[in-house]
Order: structure tokens, then sequence, then C-alpha cells
């Protein structure tokens, strides 16, 4: 049962967690997020009252039981992210996780991609429209993204070119990323 | 073909990668991975922050030395929490199972009682729809020729006798019983019995009248009469007798003769003033008791219970002899159905009634 709930994506274990009060899938998802959760906890751990690893890691998974059950979860990684940073800055927990406008722009973005897999057609529709937006960014970020995903190079290849530190390569990327996102939704809406 | 290339791995900016798994993370950090492998790591980081910022952390060698020990406990008390509450949701789904299926079990019960119950209802109503035209046809049966139910206890009048004397051994019959059928037995022998007792009388009246054999004579020739009287009182007595019974067959009026001769044989015989010692006669409705309580004794005897308790019932109304013993039998019936009380109270009342059954009676109240 265990070995069958791993194969299942976040989606699944979510609504299975949720629908059928399936507690097994709740503990597969949190497993897989489980090493990523104790990463980026790492720093808070210690730091105060409340925040030793026995407690800080139950209370975190607690949280996330929770809001699992009444939240809408597009993207487990953005919202169990969301839940930590609300945790370490002991935030009221009745603030519920919606993702920004940026994040379902892409999520968007990316059904539509994986919709149109299949249809050839639709794939080079969007393959026009994606390099119609990519024109319409500046410069700068499209030479990186060109670089980045078309030509394979690495963070830290791109940061040294562009004497820029992985983080800034990153945030520069990310946030060219979601412009095109918003670009291409708009673009369909009018 | 590069362009086309270009187009294709342009969609790549917005392909949805999976978060680092726990294998990935530390390889990733001392740059274990593929090129391939690490630039679609790269490629989820672009977008996942939870990711990135594990690995900034990971990046300092103080938390990396913690990680490992806590990923692992952090895993354990997962797994453990999981097993905790998959048992405790298997036992409740187990549970959850076991009340559905009593409650439809529960259900089913109902349904099926219902359903029996209308059955049992529908039957029964069939039954009395059959039953109502039976019975009035048997009431109507019983009503026209009430002599069609009296012909076979007639029949088995006679055939009584002989059984009960062999049933004796049976104890289901008392004696007296025995004694009271045989005394029927006694009047058919009697017909050929006038012939005997006529001559001895006529001896006495020789004794008396110490006369010639033209006296003797005389007397016969007055038996003579006598003896055709008798036939004459026959056929009188037969005339009503085949009114009385419209089926019986030949045969049964041939046996039925001898019975009510004895009667008009012994009027005459009264009227011939012979100080005869009459063989214990009964008044008339007696007859008819008699009948009736050896018709309920064949039934009785062939184990039909309920007819013969209906039958003895009907004769315990009547007063004298057979009422008596009719309750008697109707007691042994009951305690032979297993109805002890109603037995016991039958015994007490014969008791109560104080006749030749007393002794009997208490026995049997007594042994009960």
């Amino acid at each position: 049962m265990l070995q069958q709930l791993t194969n299942l994506s976040d989606k699944e274990l979510i609504s299975r967690a949720r629908k059928l009060k399936d507690q097994e899938a709740e503990g597969v998802l949190m497993e897989r997020y489980s090493h990523l959760m104790v990463a980026v906890c790492l720093p808070y751990l210690n730091n105060g009252p409340a925040t030793s690893p026995e407690e800080i890691y139950p209370s975190l998974l607690q949280r996330l039981s929770d809001s699992l059950k009444t939240q809408t979860i597009p993207k487990a990684n953005e919202w169990i992210h969301y839940t930590i940073r609300a945790q370490q800055a002991h935030a009221d927990k009745n603030s519920p996780f919606f993702p920004s406008t940026e994040s379902r722009e892409q999520q968007q973005v990316e059904a539509k991609l994986e919709k149109a897999a299949t249809n050839q057609k639709e794939q080079q529709q969007l393959i026009a429209a994606i390099e119609r937006t990519l024109d319409k960014l500046p410069a700068e970020e499209k030479y990186l993204l060109k670089e980045f995903y078309m030509n394979n190079k690495s963070f830290a290849e791109l940061a040294e070119a562009k004497k820029i530190s992985i983080e800034k390569l990153r945030q520069t990327l990310q946030q060219a990323k979601q412009k095109m996102a918003s670009l291409l939704m708009n673009e369909t809406y009018e | 073909m590069s362009n086309l290339e270009n187009n294709e791995k342009i969609l790549k900016i917005f392909s949805n990668i999976r978060c680092l798994n726990r294998d990935q993370l530390p390889r990733y950090l001392d740059g274990r991975l593929t090129d391939v492998e690490k630039h679609l790591v790269e490629q989820h980081l672009v977008d996942c922050d939870l990711c990135f910022d594990a690995l900034q952390v990971l990046q300092q060698q103080q938390y990396r030395e913690k990680y490992q020990p806590l990923s692992a406990s952090m895993l354990q008390y997962i797994r453990n929490s999981i097993k905790q509450v998959s048992h405790a949701h298997k036992a409740e789904r187990y549970q959850r199972q076991e009340q559905k299926k009593e409650s439809f079990l529960i259900y089913f019960w109902v349904v099926a009682a219902i359903a029996a119950g209308a059955g049992l209802i529908y039957l029964i109503q069939q039954q009395e729809k059959f039953k109502s035209p039976v019975t009035k046809a048997m009431a109507s049966n019983t009503e026209i020729p009430p002599t069609a139910v009296d012909a076979p206890p007639v029949q088995a009048a006679v055939v009584t006798p002989v059984r009960a004397e062999r049933a004796d051994t049976l104890s289901h019959r008392p004696a007296p019983a025995t004694a009271a059928t045989t005394a029927p037995v006694a009047p058919p022998a009697a017909t050929p019995a006038p012939a005997v007792p006529k001559p001895v009388v006529k001896d006495s009246l020789k004794a008396k009248t110490p006369a010639a054999a033209p006296v003797n004579k005389d007397s016969a020739k007055k038996q003579a009469p006598p003896a055709t009287k008798p036939a004459e009182v026959k056929e009188t007595v037969k005339a009503p007798a085949p009114e009385h019974k419209d089926t019986p067959t030949v045969a049964k009026k041939t046996e039925d003769k001898p019975e009510p001769k004895p009667v008009p044989k012994e009027k005459k015989d009264d009227d011939d003033d012979k100080p005869k010692p009459k063989p214990a006669t009964e008044s008339a409705p007696s007859g008819t008791d008699e009948f009736l309580y050896k018709a309920a004794m064949v039934y009785h005897q062939q184990g039909d219970l309920n007819e013969a308790i209906s039958r003895y019932k009907h004769l315990s109304g009547s007063s004298g002899r057979y009422g008596e013993l009719s309750r008697y039998q109707l007691a042994v019936c009951y305690r032979s159905k297993g109805q002890t009380g109603k037995a016991r109270r039958m015994f007490k009342e014969v008791v109560r009634m104080n006749g030749s059954m007393k002794d009997k009676a208490q026995a049997a109240l007594d042994n009960l």
C-alpha cells in the first residue's frame, strides 16, 4: 500500500488524504518533502523557546496536516514553503495559503503545455506564442532564458559570465519566467 | 532543424519538474549529478523556493552535519505516525464495515419478517376463503342428512365391541366401557334367545299350570303370533329406521335389525307379563347416546383424537351413564394429547359426578 502511494503524484495524494481521509497518503506526502522541511528549518532550530527539533518538526507537520484538510493546494512545494515561513514568523495559524497571481499564471501555462503535449498542432501554436512573448522581454532576461533553457547552461556558468551571484541569477530567471507567463495568459485573454 | 529543436526546447521554460528528492539534494550540493540531471534540478530551482532555500541552508557546513540525522529521525517519526494512524484508521474502517454489515443484516431480517408475515396472512386468508365454502358444505351435509353422519357410528357400533374387547389390553379403555360396549352385543345375541327363554317361560307356565301338551301347544300357538308380531313390529320399527338411515347399505340394515328387535320383543314380553330379568335396558335417548359414544370410541381408537374429543364433548352434555363415560373418555383423550390441565379438570368432573367411573377417574387423577 505504501509502495503504491509513493508512486502517486502530489495532487493525487492530497486528494486521497482529503476525500478518503487517507492518513497514509498524507504521511507519504509529508515523507516526500520531509528532507526539504528539515533543511529549511535548520537555521531556526534552537533559536528561542520551543524551537528544539523535537518540538518544531511535529508542530510543523501538525500544521501542515491541519491546513491540508481545508486548503486548495495547487503546488505542494509552495504550500509547504509558505507554511514553514508562517511558522517561523510565528504568524497566526489561521492565515490561509493562497498561491500568488504569478504562480497561478505560471501554473496555467504549465497546464496548457501539458494539455498540448499530445497535440502537435497545439504544441506548435504554443511554441509560437512563447517565442512571441520571449521577444517582448528585455534583452537581458531574454538572453539569460535562452542561455539557460536552450543552451543548457548551468547556474554557475551563467552567474560567472554575468558576474552576478547565483541567487541573483535565479531571481532574474524566475522573474523573467513569471513575466512571460503573465504575458502569455494576458495574450490569450485579449 | 536547430530552429525546430530550439522551438521544442523553449517549452522547457514552462515544464513542471518535481522537487529534489532525498537522494538528489546532497548529490547536487556535492556536484555529483550528471549534466542533464543538474540542468533539470536547476530548471526546477528557478521556480521552487522550498528547494532553493533548502540548498542555501545546506551549503553551510554547520547545518549540513545536522541534516542527515535529523532527516532520518523525521522520516522515522512520520512513518511511525502513519503506522499508528493507519492501524487506527483500519480498525475504524473495519468497525464501520461491520456496522454496515450488521445494519444490513437487520434490514434484511426485518424485510424477511415482514414478507413472511404478509405471506402468512395471505395464506390464512386464502385458507379461510377455501374453508368457508367447504365448512358450509359440510354444515349443510350434516344438516340435511344427519343420519349420514350417524350411519358410520352405527356401523362402528357393531364393530367396536369386538375391538373394544381386544383393546382392553391397551388399557385405554376402562373396563366399564367394555362392559358397556359388550352390552350391545347381548341384545343381538338376544335375538335367538327369545326362542330359548320363551320355552323356559313356558316351562314356568307349565309349572304354574301343570297342563297338558295342548296348553303347551296353545302357548306354542300363542307364541307363534308373538313371533309374527315382532316381525310386524320389526317392520314398524324398520319403517322409521330407513328414514333415519338413508345411506346405510343393506348389510347394515340387516345388522341394524337385530338391535331394534330386542326392545320390541321385550315390550312384547312385557305384554306377556313375564317376570323376565331384562338385559340392562336403557331409555330411548340413551340408545342414541350409546351409538354416539361408540362412534366416538371408534374415532378414539383410530387415533383421531380431535374428532373423538369433539364427539365426546357433544355427548358429555347428556345426562346419565354415557355423559359420564364420555367425560371420562374426554379426559383420557386430553391426557393422551398431553393437555393434562384439561384432562385433570375432566377427571375431577367425573369424580364429582360420583358415578360408576368415580374410582377409575380418581385413580387416573392420582396418576396424572
